[in-house]
């Protein structure tokens, strides 16, 4: 392990570390541009320079390994002179759009010319002109003059995706980003290369002009898009609600994870948020009869839900969970299930069609817990036996978690015929949908930006989401209404009581061996495998 | 007279034919390389003090010793005859009349370093020295000079062309090495360097033409008599281009201690039309220009070093009094610029900026602040760029500012 | 017939370039040299070509592109029948260079980088080609011709068919 001293302060490395690298682990920044952890080295932007003793001039941190005796000194006139040097180069064509470009208060040339420039410009003359808003595919827009050749995005597409899209063509300062005419960028993950371009060349067609980036909250989540849950950041607009047309929930971002989703996402899961503020969102606990609507509060809701529990036998309900629960709501739900003595639980429901799956992120499963629904024991029935038993009427009344199954693997008239078949239907979940429309009880929850809790992904990692944005109208989390569904059956597992998702998640920890020994504070930010 | 031995063969009808060439001595050395050990040629060329004569000047034996030792990789030795440097055309003359002394250089140089392919890249304007130089290596390979088991050594050695496709940056060796592997013709950040890490990812070793063509005359006369040629640093003959207003333009070998006075005055016939010397580039256009007062400097590397400019790629560019030295300086900032690769910012940038500074000075319409910015920018990208080529253009961009400097304010507007 | 807007490689083209891409340790190497085949095949390197040669060597045809767009003897455009490159460089320029290729657009009625309407020349200017000793210089096709002056480049002009 190489020991050197950056910046006066000692620090040993893993062998193969670059300086950029050791910078940070010994506290200081190394402002650059073409370097990327998850992309090969390029040492294109000369913005890396760093002085090491007995070499007679800077060199670029990216491409120097951290050696045993090393002396580096990342603040020294010259590099700092260098810096400033470099910062002119990258600024000389490049076009002041700021006032009308998205990457407006998170663009690395506003933010190192603010620390490393601060130059009186002097280039006077025509700057060379290339594209500006290229739409490259369906989520990426090109603007050629504001991009500075760090080839990012040209490294991503390479080695990250394998197709090869982007290119620098031309040479000298007429190089250009771009396709080969005609194509498009259409890979799964073409989202990423927004993030990682430094500057506005690469952004987002759906974010554009929506909400400037100061405007914006975050807070960390996992997507639910599939079994992977890559880890994200969710930014949201609620100082500025006149913008972004009023939606909550402005973008989504990638977090890193070495174990689950490195750097990166993909299209489905970083666009998979405007279901949130749309309108099939469900706001308020519903009654349907006789063909009519009507909004009950909580307590009405629950003690209608309670009552229609408690009027059938326990072999006579079926219970279909959903994989998009998070663990705390799952377990919740088994509680109630085991204090009915409900056996007839559920969480498989085939998709109509299958999912996609590949060698980088994509999983086939587009739920974000199975692995939690199976190790908190929500599949000891079969759902298909389930729904022959609604159809048969020996199940009267089917309690449907956030599912469409008239839009499921299993045929519409089969379908038809088992929703016809129960007496009464309960759906519980975020957004309407065709099997919401004739169920008889309609229990809005929050969708899982509105709440915290955790998904155990497809390896066994459990991990934490956090409540971004308070819940829509009257929607609440899936734990906190079965709490109260348990207490309204007169049950008095601890569970039920909980007033925050930490203490349901407790009670996990506590009955599940899988999750043994877990709690939220141990899950930090990258999750926790659960026990084999 | 000096010594003639680039050049023994230039003016005899044939002398690209392997009969002609074996006629003064040509595929005599070959033999003796064979039987050598192949450090023991190293050792012979490190001795000789010969220096890339491509533009860098490092000492040619040294840089073959940088291949690991006991590497089992395939190593490779690459020519670079992509001449492109303004000023130079010695490798072109070597090229189509006697493209068997290259020939003969490669075998005993691959031999030394152990490789078994070597590849010419060839710039693709040439196309007679293409010519010339395929035909040569055809009759190589009929006469058992190249291919396998060469001469009964039981040493195997090819030879591939590569064909340019106009890129000047491919004159640079890692971009030249970038080109080869079918690429653009992007330099490669080093570490790692090409003799550990080159082409197709293998050590590899990139000699200039004329380097490699000194080599058979090093093993059959000797490392001794060929560094008694030249200086205490540097040793045999090479040859120097030299155009622009002399009245023998063309190409001249003499010893490396020569005099620019004397290339100018005593080979080239002095300035034409009667003129006056104002200026003179001594070693392609990267080279700082040296004006009239500064030519008693000798053209070998350390000799330029020493009066501020570089012996590069011995491209002698020879301007007279009615030249005009800031649409000179346009030129060559042009050219900068419409060759620069655009791989990293320093070089992308500056280059098409300075040009645009040097035109607008040009036109009239110079401020008084473009001259120090020119100067300030040079100095700040000189050192931070992934190749050589930045500092190359700086050359010229500096110099000629700081030695015509009233030239230029001449034509900026008094109240720019 | 050739068709740079639908290319195809004969059968013995196709041994040519699978030739040429066992001359390298790795075939991308060959890429150059096939380039340069087919635009003697097809006239220039269209985009379909480009599209065509990456199938050839299993690239993105962005990373041809690049390579095309990259060095100035690829034309993207069909190029007139003789192409006339005037060197504009340091010696030449010393030389005259500017006044050959003044004298050249003149006699062929266009600027420099178009061709003549009947497509018979391409007029273009390039940087050093190393024929510094016959400054002024151009390379016509494939020859380099040097020592010019007005009358000899109208001689030259005049033997292109």
């Amino acid at each position: 392990m190489p020991k050197l001293t950056i910046d006066g302060k000692e620090v040993e490395v893993a062998p193969g570390t670059n300086l950029i690298e050791a910078a940070r682990q010994a506290g200081s920044e190394v402002p650059h541009y073409c370097y990327h952890p998850g992309l090969s080295i390029a040492g294109q932007c000369r913005l890396c320079m760093v002085d090491i003793e007995k070499n007679p001039r800077p060199q670029i941190g990216c491409n120097t390994q951290a050696a045993d005796g090393m002396v580096v000194h990342t603040q020294t006139e010259r590099v700092l002179e260098t810096r400033k040097s470099i910062m002119e180069f990258h600024l000389v064509n490049h076009p002041l759009d700021c006032p009308v470009c998205d990457q407006a208060g998170e663009c690395w040339l506003q933010i190192y010319y603010m620390r490393h420039g601060l130059y009186d410009p002097r280039m006077v003359d025509e700057k060379v002109h290339k594209p500006k808003a290229v739409p490259l595919g369906p989520h990426v827009i090109l603007d050629a003059e504001r991009c500075i050749l760090c080839s990012r995005c040209v490294r991503f597409c390479d080695e990250v995706t394998g197709t090869g899209e982007l290119g620098i063509f031309n040479r000298g300062d007429h190089s250009e980003i771009g396709l080969f005419p005609g194509k498009t960028l259409e890979n799964k993950y073409s989202g990423n290369v927004i993030d990682i371009c430094p500057v506005g060349a690469l952004t987002d067609r759906d974010f554009r002009f929506q909400v400037r980036v100061w405007y914006l909250d975050t807070a960390r989540s996992v997507c639910n898009g599939c079994a992977r849950g890559c880890n994200i950041e969710v930014h949201t607009s609620r100082r500025r609600l006149h913008h972004n047309q009023g939606r909550r929930i402005a973008r989504i971002k990638p977090r890193h994870n070495a174990d689950v989703n490195q750097w990166w996402i993909c299209d489905e899961g970083r666009y998979g948020f405007r279901w949130i503020d749309d309108d099939t969102r469900l706001l308020t606990p519903t009654r349907r009869a006789d063909g009519k609507d009507v909004a009950l509060d909580w307590d009405e809701a629950i003690g209608a839900l309670a009552e229609a529990l408690k009027r059938y036998r326990p072999e006579e309900i079926g219970i279909l969970a959903s994989p998009q629960m998070s663990n705390e709501d799952l377990f919740a739900l088994q509680r109630i299930a085991a204090q009915l003595g409900v056996g007839a639980v559920d969480h498989r429901v085939p998709p109509r069609v299958a999912g996609d799956e590949d060698n980088l992120l994509l999983r086939a499963d587009k739920n974000p817990n199975r692995r939690g629904a199976e190790l908190i024991g929500l599949g000891q029935a079969d759902g298909r036996a389930i729904l022959e038993g609604a159809r048969q009427r020996r199940v009267k009344l089917l309690w449907i978690f956030q599912h469409d199954l008239l839009d499921s693997g299993w045929s519409q008239g089969d379908v038809t015929a088992a929703l016809a078949g129960v007496e009464t239907v309960i759906f519980q979940g975020p957004s309407a949908n065709a099997t919401s429309a004739g169920a008889h009880l309609v229990l809005p929850s929050a969708a899982y930006v509105e709440r915290e809790g955790t998904f155990t992904n497809f390896q066994g990692r459990v991990q934490r989401f956090r409540t971004v944005v308070e819940p829509l109208g009257e929607a609440m989390a899936d734990w906190a209404i079965l709490g109260r569904v348990g207490r309204a059956l007169g049950g008095a597992d601890p569970v039920f009581a909980a007033g925050r998702a930490e203490q349901v998640f407790a009670g996990l920890a506590g009955q599940v061996p899988a999750f043994s020994g877990m709690s939220y504070r141990g899950l930090r930010d990258a999750g926790q495998v659960v026990k084999a | 007279m000096a010594e003639r031995i680039f050049t023994r063969n230039f003016d005899r009808p044939g002398s690209h034919t392997l009969a002609v060439y074996r006629e003064t001595g040509g595929y005599t050395a070959l033999p003796k390389a064979l039987a050598m050990e192949p450090a023991a040629i190293t050792e012979e060329v490190k001795k000789s003090n010969l220096r890339g004569l491509g533009g860098a000047a490092f000492p040619t034996g040294v840089k073959w010793t940088f291949v690991p030792k006991g590497s089992t990789a395939p190593k490779y030795l690459v020519i670079n005859a992509d001449e492109g440097e303004p000023g130079t055309f010695k490798d072109r003359y070597l090229l189509e009349r006697d493209p068997h002394a290259l020939i003969e250089g490669m075998i005993i140089a691959s031999r030394a370093i152990d490789s078994h392919l070597g590849f010419v890249y060839i710039r693709g304007e040439y196309v007679k020295p293409w010519q010339v130089f395929s035909g040569a290596v055809q009759e190589a390979y009929e006469a058992g000079l190249l291919g396998k088991n060469i001469q009964g050594s039981g040493f195997d050695f090819d030879i591939v062309i590569h064909r340019g496709a106009g890129a000047y940056i491919c004159g640079e060796e890692t971009g030249l090495l970038s080109s080869l592997e079918g690429k653009k013709g992007w330099p490669k950040i080093k570490p790692p360097f090409p003799a550990v890490k080159g082409a197709f990812g293998h050590p590899t070793i990139v000699n200039n033409v004329e380097t490699i063509a000194a080599v058979p005359h090093i093993i059959n006369r000797g490392a001794e008599w060929f560094a008694g040629l030249g200086t205490k640093t540097q040793g045999g003959t090479r040859l120097y281009s030299v155009s622009g207003h002399v009245v023998k333009p063309g190409v001249v070998e003499a010893p490396v201690s020569v005099t620019l006075r004397s290339l100018i005055y005593d080979h080239c016939g002095g300035i034409r039309d009667g003129r006056r010397l104002k200026a003179v580039v001594p070693g392609g256009s990267s080279a700082p220009i040296l004006t009239a007062d500064e030519i008693d400097v000798t053209m070998d590397a350390d000799g330029l070093k020493a009066a501020g400019s570089m012996i590069g790629s011995a491209g002698v560019i020879v301007m007279d009094e009615t030249v005009s030295i800031p649409e000179a300086l346009m030129v060559v900032a042009r050219f900068y610029a419409h060759e620069s690769c655009g791989q990293c910012t320093p070089c992308r940038e500056s280059t098409g900026w300075i040009y645009k500074m040097t035109h607008r000075i040009v036109e009239g319409k110079g401020r008084k602040e473009d001259l120090d910015t020119i100067l300030d920018v040079s100095k700040r990208g000189a050192g931070t760029t992934i190749c050589a080529f930045y500092d190359g253009a700086v050359g010229p961009y500096v110099s000629y500012i700081e030695k015509f400097r009233g030239e230029f304010e001449a034509l900026i507007p008094h109240d720019a | 017939m050739p068709d740079a807007k639908h290319p195809e490689f004969t059968a013995e083209q196709i041994g040519e370039v699978r030739r040429l891409q066992a001359l390298y340790p790795d075939k991308r190497g060959a890429l150059l040299p096939v380039l340069r085949l087919a635009q003697e095949v097809f006239g220039y390197v269209s985009l379909e070509v480009e599209e065509y040669v990456a199938g050839l060597f299993e690239l993105s045809p962005a990373h041809v592109h690049e390579v095309v767009t990259f060095y100035t003897l690829f034309f993207q455009q069909p190029p007139g029948r003789h192409v006339v490159s005037v060197c504009h460089n340091l010696s030449c320029h010393l030389l005259g260079a500017k006044g050959i290729v003044e004298h050249l657009t003149r006699r062929l009625g266009i600027e420099v980088g178009e061709t003549t309407a009947d497509g018979r020349v391409t007029l273009l200017t390039v940087e050093c080609l190393c024929a510094c000793e016959q400054a002024p210089m151009m390379q016509v096709d494939e020859r380099y011709e040097g020592l010019l002056t007005p009358e000899k480049v109208d001689r030259i002009i005049e033997g292109l068919s």
